[in-house]
């Protein structure tokens, strides 16, 4: 049981360094920064260090500091952060997040700005602006959306751009649709509750082509799934992350969809398990060519370019 | 006027005879004067206010005999300012102007006129000023009342003079670019025994500064806050932006010293008065900065994950470290809760950072014999003392003190004050600085 909330209002530095302590002792994961997320939550902030400006020391309400004991004490069971507070940024959006819809990475911001970049250089620099303005040609499948992040972040960079985005889950088709709406960009996304392991007829013949593939499939292998943290193990959706024996299930579908609904030299951009560029680069299935790896910011090579080829 | 000069020349006298002036300094105090004919004996405009502005510097300046040809740079200055002005106004008027002349003309004749009309209207006091002087001589012995009354019209003329020479002053002293910049303020504790009075005071002096700014109207975003025991802080940093906002805290960056009985912590047991310091950055942050910084030569530090990281791992950490490798340099930035975000604005600090140092020795330089130093050199250099158990702040570049302690740290008009006779002093140096450089007889010395 989580203590009883201090018989004197407490401050803000107070409230932080209690909890972390309770978290520490209960093993509870990053425990210094769970506490001030938590707080810094609650008093209407992002982080401490914007709650900074208001002086740690300002003493909480009784009904905030209830509402950090109550949000806490879910942490304490190992909810991840992200849905004890409901929400977390991504790149520059903030999003909903509600379990059980795969909270986004850090590695895959990073996947959002190599399409960016990518984009811009594939239509050379000097015509980034045509990129923006040749924008309604300019069409994406993103396979596995869960709660929108990749589709919605690439929409807000590319404001003429469209896209389908599908996931099997119907959690996170609606979570999806949800940030879609508060964002404001639900007129350019049309979501889909789709498996394209089964469905991917369902697809072709609905959508036709695009201009690219964008995906952070389920990758993890197996055989790992178990070892997972007790916070993703307990509350994220394992269809999200398991990617079958050699976490490559959904990837090879992704592939075969590729050769039938891009043009000749549009390109598949995947988020991978450091293992699989290696395996891509061996056998990167028909029709399709092997372009690029690229490592995260821990220098693992986690994203992989291929571009359907000629014939 | 006399109030104006007097304070200042208290302040350059104490700059003069300071231990630590520096060479060039020296050869300024040799710019030196006698005492000059009275200003109001001078038949031309320009050469009346050259007159007046001599006397102004002049009572700055202490020592010497030579005659002071040397302001002869300024008086140029100051003509040839003016009949440009006049000339672009004439070809202004030819008709046969092609588009492109007439553009750079405007542009120029709008540079000039702020300095041209105040030397105008200028004119136009001395003008009156005479008048209202040939009349207090006529009226000699005769009509007390109308005597009173003209010698109010003098004081009123001769303090609108007073206010165009400051005008003209600051005109004349060349503006800092970086002026209208947004700020990266960076506060850290010192490292002296008894650290936690220092961190104490650290958290006091960036609350002070987050008041200031609200003070100012201007936004104050905490980009890094890393706090340490007994409620202290042990660095900090935040992107301040408005109006003027470097101009303002340029001379903030420095050591800033304490000297209190310390009220929490380990020192707190014993009640003997502890020293401690801090020190502030000031960096501008232009809006465009064109630096290229070569990633090899970057070290990212994030949140590094066991095993596969990606799906397989959920962090909430999304704190960034950034380090020049070259030069050490370093920044972090936990602002955010996307890491990529934190990534941007870190590489934004750091940017504003080399920034900084590249353009460090140009400004040295430049301004090598001045006191008010800006930059991270002055980090070394003790600016400020907050005296608690005398409750009393002092400037030490310009020997500036303030009593209230408590209410200083609200970051308020007394934190305000302090900062507009710095900027006042600061022009000054400026201006002697022109006159310095600008004279190719100082040249050999």
């Amino acid at each position: 049981r989580p203590p009883p909330p201090s018989a004197g209002r407490p401050s803000v530095e107070e409230c932080v360094d209690l909890w972390e302590g309770v978290f520490g002792e209960r093993g509870v994961s990053e425990p210094r920064l769970s506490s001030e997320y938590i707080v810094a939550h609650v008093l209407g902030a992002n982080t401490l260090a914007s709650l900074a400006r208001r002086g740690l020391a300002a003493v909480l309400t009784e009904a905030q500091t209830q509402r950090v004991w109550d949000l806490c004490a879910r942490r304490l069971e190992r909810m991840p952060v992200q849905y004890v507070i409901e929400e977390w940024d991504f790149r520059d959006l903030t999003l909903k997040m509600r379990p059980p819809v795969f909270i986004p990475r850090p590695e895959t911001e990073e996947l959002v700005g190599l399409v960016l970049t990518d984009l811009q250089h594939s239509r050379g620099p000097d015509q980034r602006g045509a990129v923006l303005a040749s924008g309604p040609s300019l069409r994406f499948l993103e396979v596995g959306c869960g709660s929108g992040a990749i589709s919605l972040s690439l929409l807000k960079s590319l404001p003429q751009a469209r896209a389908v985005a599908v996931d099997r889950s119907p959690a996170a088709v609606s979570l999806a649709e949800e940030n879609a709406h508060r964002l404001g960009l639900q007129d350019r996304l049309d979501l889909m509750e789709l498996d394209v392991m089964t469905d991917a007829q369902a697809v072709l013949s609905h959508c036709g082509l695009f201009d690219f593939i964008v995906s952070n499939p389920p990758y993890v292998f197996s055989a790992d799934m178990a070892a997972l943290e007790p916070e993703i193990l307990r509350f994220e959706d394992p269809g999200a992350l398991d990617g079958g024996a050699d976490g490559m299930d959904v990837i090879r579908h992704i592939l075969s969809l590729a050769q039938q609904i891009l043009p000749v030299g549009g390109k598949v951009y995947l988020e991978v398990e450091p293992r699989q560029p290696e395996m891509l680069q061996q056998r990167p299935g028909a029709g399709l060519q092997y372009t690029a790896t690229h490592r995260d910011f821990s220098h693992r090579p986690r994203f992989c370019v291929l571009q359907r080829g000629r014939g | 006027m006399r109030n104006f000069v007097r304070q200042f020349s208290l302040r350059f006298y104490k700059h003069c005879f300071s231990l630590a002036v520096p060479p060039a300094a020296r050869s300024l105090r040799q710019l030196a004067c006698n005492q000059h004919p009275s200003v109001r004996a001078g038949p031309l405009r320009i050469e009346r206010l050259q007159h007046a502005l001599r006397k102004n510097l002049r009572r700055h300046c202490c020592s010497g005999t030579r005659d002071l040809l040397q302001e002869e740079p300024v008086k140029k200055h100051l003509e040839g300012l003016f009949r440009e002005y006049e000339q672009v106004t004439h070809r202004l008027q030819n008709p046969a102007l092609s588009d492109s002349e007439r553009r750079a003309l405007s542009r120029r004749q709008v540079e000039l006129l702020p300095m041209a009309s105040v030397l105008e209207e200028t004119e136009r006091a001395w003008k009156d000023l005479k008048d209202v002087e040939a009349i207090l001589q006529s009226a000699e012995g005769k009509d007390d009342q109308m005597v009173m009354l003209v010698e109010e019209e003098q004081n009123i003329i001769a303090k609108r003079i007073e206010a165009l020479q400051r005008q003209l002053l600051e005109n004349l002293v060349p503006s800092d670019r970086h002026d209208g910049s947004d700020v990266i303020l960076e506060v850290a504790a010192g490292r002296t025994t008894g650290g936690d009075i220092c961190q104490q005071f650290t958290r006091e002096i960036f609350e002070m500064y987050l008041a200031f700014a609200s003070y100012k109207n201007w936004a104050f975003e905490v980009l890094n806050y890393t706090p340490a025991e007994y409620g202290g802080l042990h660095h900090a940093a935040a992107r301040v932006s408005g109006e003027n906002v470097y101009k303002y805290l340029k001379y903030e960056g420095g050591t800033h010293r304490v000297q209190r009985i310390p009220e929490v912590g380990l020192s707190s047991r014993m009640q003997r008065i502890h020293t401690g310091t801090m020190t502030i950055i000031v960096l501008p942050q232009p809006s465009e900065i064109d630096i290229h910084l070569d990633p090899k030569d970057l070290r990212i530090d994030t949140f590094k994950s066991k095993g596969a990281g990606g799906q397989s791992v959920n962090t909430t950490d999304s704190a960034v470290r950034i380090v020049h490798i070259p030069t050490g340099t370093t920044v972090e930035c936990q602002q955010e809760r996307s890491q990529l975000h934190n990534r941007d604005t870190a590489m934004k600090m750091l940017r504003a950072k080399m920034y900084q140092q590249i353009t460090e020795k140009e400004t040295e330089k430049r301004h090598s014999f001045r006191k008010l130093q800006v930059g991270t050199r002055s980090q070394s250099e003790r600016v400020r003392t907050y005296n608690f158990t005398q409750d009393r702040v002092t400037d030490h570049r310009i020997g500036c003190v303030a009593r209230d302690i408590k209410e200083f740290l609200r970051g308020g008009e007394p934190l305000d004050e302090f900062i507009r006779q710095l900027l006042k002093y600061a022009e000054k140096e400026a201006l002697l600085e022109m006159l310095e450089n600008s004279s190719p007889s100082k040249a050999g010395e």
